[in-house]
């Protein structure tokens, strides 16, 4: 089952189109990144799934459903920037999502913990540093155990360990079975903690798929035969490459960046017997990607 | 909408603001009162011993509920601020896409905003009621009646409308200063237009002998206001009599109509807008 599902939606301030049918499906249990450079349409994207933006066009559906606010209840939102009440405290502030939400109000002391704010619950919002109002925000996000968590930029603003922080706990919820949906503008964060990724570009959705796939940060060299038994056994005695994929006509191989040879692989293929017929090298597909982001 | 109500008390139970325009409120409701009180019996009684100019006092039952009605809804600028306050906050701390991204619908989020405003003006004429009833009893309590008692249903709506107004200029204009320099400056400049209405009713009276009836109390927060008359009403006295006909029904029905207004544009507006 999908726990978003989003089809060609579309999104226009006046004349700048901000989203132009994007159209993708987040699976259950998966860390999604949605991955873009800033204005690319991330926000605006996840601003729509939570209602506080209307689409110009296009529909979407949470856990399979035509989404309403008790749809949001079950899920953990953290969305651009952390949004309490400047004059309340931690702990009030909590309450009041909690409430919202139905849920989790005995979680609150838990959640502060988790995000090391308890020796400050009782100070006023506004007298929070960035960082700390950020890891209020993640803690509200956890309120109630949800099963799925949408995290805008949830490392923007942190220092080293709050940042590593977060990531582990990202990597920890996703052991939990949790479904996690995060936006980010870092390529390395999203590699770091994400199974799956979408990426856009000035609105457009430019890929999507398995993280390892669209953001393989290796080399690759491509080989195919007409005897493709013949080959993936020739293939079985050399050496040097990390792993190994069998597509339906092609076999690829991966290498660690710059040690893959195109050479070495034709020669073993010939003196082993086996003629090839399709032979490429394909640079790592990141760079491939991100030259289209940033293009 | 209990829930929902918990939550609006969650909120505004710790703020500051809302203690301090609370409390000035139910003082000024008191105060405004006494210092009219105390001038018709310090100033006016002393000048005027047998009351043939001023009548009997304005503070004795039965006329005390259209007194207290009229002088305390010089107050009611003090709700309306406050609920500027509370709704244009959300915007100001963005708090209103935190509660819609946390599970509540726009329309709810909008819906219990207007309740508050709707338990303030109830809360509001509770005072009035109290406070009337109080300096009833000081001045007179052997003549004790309900007659005049509608003026308080009229201060009801009259705190509603400047409620719901209030409401509907922060869902509009979201930004705390400007929206109460407009709520402000949209008052003066209504009670001018009014003036002015009823200047041009004068002039149709005038020239075609058609009775309009003061057109001054057909705009919105004229509406409520014109229904609560001042205890020493010599200025409306002179409209009436040149604008003989009754058209309470009427200034009632425009001031129900725009009440009904503002509540559906600001959850329209809330329920249309990117937040």
């Amino acid at each position: 089952m999908s726990i978003l599902s989003i089809e060609d939606l579309r999104k226009d301030y006046g004349r700048v189109q901000a989203l132009k049918g994007v159209t993708f499906n987040v699976p259950k249990g998966s860390v999604f990144g949605i991955l873009g450079p800033n204005g690319s349409g991330k926000t605006t994207m996840l601003g729509i799934i939570m209602d506080i933006l209307k689409p110009t066009a296009g529909t979407y559906k949470l856990f399979g459903e035509v989404p309403n606010e008790t749809h949001r209840r079950k899920i953990g939102t953290f969305l651009e920037t952390p949004n309490f009440y400047h004059y309340l405290s931690a702990q009030k502030n909590l309450e009041i999502a909690a409430a919202i939400k139905e849920r989790g109000q005995n979680d609150i002391a838990k959640v502060l913990d988790l995000v090391n704010l308890t020796q400050r619950k009782d100070s006023r919002f506004s007298t929070y540093s960035l960082g700390m109002k950020q890891r209020l925000a993640i803690a509200s996000c956890l309120l109630g155990d949800p099963e799925v968590l949408i995290l805008d930029e949830p490392t923007n603003g942190l220092d080293p360990v709050g940042i590593a922080e977060i990531r582990q706990l990202i990597k920890d919820l996703q052991q939990q079975g949790k479904t996690i949906i995060m936006a980010s503008h870092l390529l390395d964060e999203v590699e770091k903690v994400c199974t799956h990724v979408a990426i856009l570009k000035k609105g457009i959705l430019v890929a999507t798929g398995d993280v390892n796939e669209i953001l393989s940060n290796e080399d690759i060299i491509e080989v195919g035969a007409a005897d493709m038994l013949k080959l993936s056994a020739t293939l079985d005695s050399l050496k040097g490459y990390s792993s190994i994929k069998q597509q339906d006509k092609l076999i690829q191989l991966f290498y660690p960046v710059g040690t893959a040879d195109v050479e070495t692989v034709n020669r073993h293929c010939f003196t082993n017997g086996t003629i090839l017929n399709h032979l490429q090298l394909k640079k790592k597909s990141l760079e491939a990607k991100f030259f289209e982001l940033t293009n | 909408m209990i829930k929902l109500l918990r939550i609006e008390w969650m909120k505004i139970k710790n703020y500051n603001a809302f203690i301090v325009i609370s409390a000035f409120f139910a003082l000024g409701i008191f105060a405004s009162n006494y210092l009219a009180y105390s001038f018709k019996k310090n100033i006016i009684d002393p000048a005027d011993p047998t009351g043939f100019l001023s009548g009997s006092s304005p503070f004795a039952f039965p006329k005390v509920w259209q007194t207290v009605s009229y002088y305390s809804g010089y107050m009611l600028l003090l709700p309306g601020l406050l609920l500027l306050i509370l709704v244009t906050n959300e915007f100001t701390y963005k708090t209103h896409r935190q509660n819609i991204i946390d599970g509540v619908s726009r329309t709810q989020f909008t819906q219990v905003k207007l309740l508050m405003g709707l338990l303030i003006a109830a809360i509001s004429t509770l005072l009035v009621f109290f406070t009337a009833f109080i300096f009833g009893f000081a001045v007179n309590k052997g003549a004790f009646s309900f007659s005049g008692i509608e003026n308080v249903g009229y201060f009801f709506l009259k705190a509603l409308t400047y409620n719901f107004l209030a409401i509907l200029f922060g869902v509009l204009i979201r930004r705390t200063g400007f929206a109460i320099a407009v709520y402000f400056i949209y008052t003066v400049v209504e009670n001018g237009i009014s003036l002015a209405l009823l200047g041009w009713a004068v002039n149709i009276k005038k020239e075609h002998n058609t009775d309009l009836g003061n057109m001054g109390n057909y705009l919105p927060m004229n509406a409520a206001d014109g229904l609560i008359y001042s205890p020493f009403d010599s200025f409306t006295n002179m409209a009436n009599k040149i604008l003989p006909s009754d058209y309470t029904w009427l200034v009632l029905s425009l001031a129900i109509v725009y009440i009904v207004l503002f509540y559906f544009w600001s959850i329209n507006k809330m329920i249309k807008s990117d937040l």
